[in-house]
């Protein structure tokens, strides 16, 4: 019996049009690599789509700061929607350029820079490394 | 709902349902990525070379769904942890695990916009121009998911729901 590893042999084709489309090919590539960078800058200059108040359930467009008597924020949830919506926007556009263009994207970048956002994302947590250390 | 149940079983019923479907996320990627880092050139040896011995073109829609799901889960019970479990956290000035929790809260994020790129490089994993891409990103989401993992065990371990 071979288990010969199945990386590209078994692998059939790109079968389904998604996966054999040009256009979808330049929206992933698009998307994946503008998202991480994108989701860093919406961080850094703190741009939430929505805030969530977990407290009182409330949901308020853009930032809100927490209320005095009403628990804390929660501005994660609006930094993913507004990286999704920007990444998708991105993506659109790239998908509508010529393919001699957007098969210009260098295929590296895509686990590259969700590796350089580590060290901005850590950075980014000082506060809580701040507390951790003077404790 | 809390008429049948208590309130914490509820949400302890959630948080093992987003660990169900991160042990399956993990055990795919890390079958998915130990294919692709080490791949089987001989027939069948031992459990090692067997878990390196998969279909791994396979696994990719399946970690896509599962990425998303254990997203969706855990979002859904990071409304409570923020109340109940992180106050508390902060309170006991236990301030590695709050700050690991919102690392990850940023790594799951990051994972989740790689998904449309890792989907297409292995759906088109006989096309020889991805390889290296398709072996990055790969290795890249299964770092992410362990780290993932193992952060939400930890914070369980200082604090989960009920406790």
């Amino acid at each position: 019996m071979s288990t010969t590893t199945t990386t590209r042999a078994a692998a059939a084709p790109a079968a389904s049009s998604l996966a054999s489309s040009a256009k979808f090919k330049a929206f992933a590539l698009a998307f994946s690599t503008s998202g991480p960078v994108i989701y860093c800058i919406v961080q850094y200059f703190n741009w939430p789509l929505f805030t969530f108040h977990p407290a009182t359930n409330r949901l308020v467009w853009g930032y809100e700061a927490a209320r005095a008597g009403e628990g804390p924020n929660m501005l994660w949830y609006g930094w993913t929607a507004t990286t999704l919506i920007a990444a998708a926007i991105v993506g659109i556009i790239v998908m509508m350029l010529p393919e001699r263009i957007s098969s210009k994207i260098p295929l590296f970048l895509i686990w590259l820079l969700p590796i350089l956002a580590i060290p901005y994302i850590i950075y980014s947590l000082m506060p809580w490394w701040v507390l951790a250390a003077g404790r | 709902m809390t008429s049948f149940i208590s309130v914490n079983a509820f949400w302890t019923i959630w948080l093992l349902v987003h660990l169900i479907l991160a042990v399956g996320l993990v055990g795919a990627l890390t079958h998915q990525a130990m294919a692709v880092a080490l791949p089987v050139r001989q027939p069948a040896g031992g459990i090692v070379t067997r878990f390196r011995a998969v279909a791994a073109p396979g696994y990719a829609t399946a970690v896509c769904v599962l990425w998303v799901l254990t997203f969706i889960v855990g979002s859904f019970i990071y409304t409570k942890y923020r109340i109940y479990i992180r106050i508390p956290i902060e309170q006991a000035h236990d301030y590695k695990t709050g700050g690991f929790f919102d690392f990850k809260e940023h790594v799951s994020s990051l994972g989740l916009v790689l998904l449309p790129a890792y989907w297409y490089f292995w759906k088109n994993a006989q096309n020889r121009e991805y390889d290296s891409a398709r072996k990055g990103v790969t290795l890249v989401l299964c770092a992410m998911a362990w780290f993932l993992f193992i952060v939400g065990h930890v914070v369980n371990n200082t604090r989960g729901f009920g406790s």
